[in-house]
């Protein structure tokens, strides 16, 4: 098991995040407690899901508010803050180099080297061994690390590129929409992946628009509307109808 | 693949052209294939990482005049410092090909130009640069140990040229699959993103592939100008050429991100066996040109064809119908989701 999945119980909360889009409210005054497990934010189009993401993930910077990652303040002023605090994002397009393997991928950029004589030479078997733990890890069936990744399923990729996120100290990881462009199996496929790195104590956050399956697999989930979260929920205290409810405004 | 095609090839050669398959016509092969092999291992590179270099030909003629124009400028008939020239006249070549090479890799990274265009424009200023060397005449009178690096022996049957040839390929074979750098130029081809979010900054891997195929070119005219004993600032027409087509008929799809050292190795012994062979079948050499030219093109389509075949969910459109076999026309990005 790796170090990342041995921190238990990140939590990451939001006090008055307030973002504006010229005279436009992306986040009006967001509070919110994300713990270890699955959190969903589910909204509308513009209700600013996406923005409290980019916030987190440190693409963006609110005007006003803080956010604090285990109860210390943090400003995430890139995407690099926030990969220092261990936040890390699932891109939709998953930021994979399609004609390399599995195992490139897990270490593209902190790949493990020997050194020779001074000379820096890379380490494959030992990067192999730790590929096939951390895709075992998030129990997904899964070809041998040195395949191409362009030859996986999209679900498999989703799967390769959680496992590095989960692997390289992601306590929090935070995940737009990872289904939009899955077919049923493969998002039951994801969801068992997410599953599995649940349970080891991580902690993530997904804005999700698949209703029945986040009431299935959330811990906790917040609705948005307009910039405003509307409601917290249980996910046994709520139904699909009163989500959707909360969601368009007719329920308060 | 390849490999099967250069020995039927040359198989065909033998029993047609008498004169073929020789010992010294071999050696003749390899010699000849070694300037066109570093060419195309430096350009390698700049495939791989989704780029490519147009001024290798360019700085194949510039190192080989730079080089030249020390080695016939300082020495006069002198013994005793005959192998501190060539070193001297080596050591300025390759200076040349860092200095042009890192420009580009420069101007590609920091300032964010095509490499298409940026080598296009350098391509004018090396070859502009070797004429202003010597006013476009050719230079010669090198010290004797010029010639013996371009047409000498070791243990006397392996020529100089070639075992330098066997050294570089091991040199690039060694970044391409054995350093970070190798993974980073792949992952720069393959998807930038990837590599940007993935903490590595580009530019430094830019400036190295163009660094690695500036050197690789001037060392190639370096060589070239030892072996006639005669630097020319045109010594690398066609080269571009020839360099290009190694790399694409041993594999590497031009979109980059995938590709071996050992491809391009093999391309520039299979370009050099189509020259020697139309020689000894009494043609004019102009149509190693010709035929090389055709062989990009099928080439490109082969590769194009097995691209498509190793990605997912080809075999899945083939058995539905909505592709014909090989001839699948939408590429990249959609393709992960076509379940």
């Amino acid at each position: 098991m790796s170090q990342a999945t041995q921190a238990v119980g990140s939590t990451v909360t939001g006090t008055g995040l307030t973002k504006y889009y010229g005279a436009v409210a992306a986040l009006d005054n967001v509070n919110f407690e994300f713990g270890p497990g699955l959190n969903a934010i589910v909204g509308d189009n513009g209700a600013g899901k996406s923005t409290l993401l980019k916030i987190l993930s440190g693409v963006v910077r609110p005007d006003s508010g803080s956010i604090a990652v285990n109860g210390k303040e943090v400003d995430l002023k890139t995407a690099r803050d926030a990969r220092a605090v261990g936040i890390e994002s699932l891109y939709q397009d998953l930021a994979l180099a399609p004609t390399m393997s599995i195992c490139d991928n897990i270490f593209l950029g902190r790949e493990l080297t020997k050194s020779y004589f001074g000379v820096k030479i890379l380490d494959r078997r030992a990067m192999m061994a730790v590929a096939r733990n951390a895709l075992a890890e998030i129990r997904i069936k899964m070809p041998d690390p040195a395949t191409a990744v362009r030859t996986l399923s999209g679900g498999q990729r989703q799967a390769v590129a959680v496992a590095r996120a989960l692997h390289f100290g992601a306590r929090i990881l935070l995940l737009d929409e990872p289904t939009a462009a899955l077919g049923p199996r493969e998002t039951a496929a994801f969801f068992d992946t997410l599953r599995s790195a649940v349970r080891q104590d991580g902690t993530v956050v997904m804005v999700g628009h698949n209703l029945p399956q986040v009431l299935q697999m959330a811990n906790r989930i917040i609705v948005m509307r307009a910039g405003h979260v509307v409601a917290k929920f249980l996910p046994e205290e709520t139904s699909v109808e009163k989500l959707t409810g909360f969601m368009v405004g007719s329920a308060s | 693949m390849l490999l099967a095609v250069l020995v039927l090839v040359s198989v065909v050669f033998s029993l047609i052209a008498p004169g073929f398959a020789t010992v010294g016509s071999l050696d003749n092969i390899l010699v000849v294939a070694v300037p066109v092999a570093l060419l195309a291992m430096g350009e390698s590179l700049a495939i791989y990482s989704g780029g490519i270099d147009l001024s290798v030909g360019a700085m194949l003629g510039l190192g080989g005049m730079s080089g030249g124009a020390i080695m016939s400028g300082l020495y006069h008939g002198q013994t005793g410092t005959d192998i501190g020239l060539m070193l001297l006249g080596l050591g300025v070549a390759l200076a040349v090909g860092l200095v042009g090479g890192l420009f580009n890799g420069f101007v590609i990274g920091k300032l964010k130009l095509e490499p298409l265009i940026v080598t296009l424009g350098t391509l004018g200023i090396f070859g502009g640069a070797a004429d202003l060397i010597s006013g476009g005449e050719p230079l010669s009178s090198f010290p004797p140990s010029s010639f013996e690096l371009g047409n000498g022996s070791l243990v006397g049957f392996l020529p100089i040229l070639v075992a330098i040839g066997i050294v570089v390929l091991f040199l690039f074979l060694f970044v391409e699959r054995m350093t970070t750098l190798g993974r980073h130029i792949f992952a720069l081809g393959a998807n930038r993103d990837a590599l940007v979010r993935a903490g590595v900054t580009p530019n430094g891997v830019i400036l190295w592939v163009y660094a690695l195929a500036g050197v690789a070119a001037a060392f190639a005219g370096f060589l070239k100008a030892s072996q006639f004993q005669t630097a020319t600032p045109i010594a690398g027409q066609n080269t571009l050429l020839l360099g290009v087509a190694a790399v694409v008929i041993g594999g590497a799809p031009l979109t980059g991100g995938e590709g071996t050292v050992l491809g391009a190795g093999l391309g520039a012994i299979l370009i050099s066996v189509l020259e020697n062979g139309f020689v000894e079948l009494g043609l004019q050499s102009y149509w190693q040109v010709v035929a090389v030219g055709a062989l990009v093109i099928v080439a490109v389509y082969v590769s194009q064809v097995q691209q498509r075949r190793k990605t997912f969910g080809y075999r899945h459109r083939v058995r539905a119908g909505t592709v014909p076999a090989g001839l699948m026309l939408d590429e990249g990005g959609s393709e992960e989701h076509a379940t």
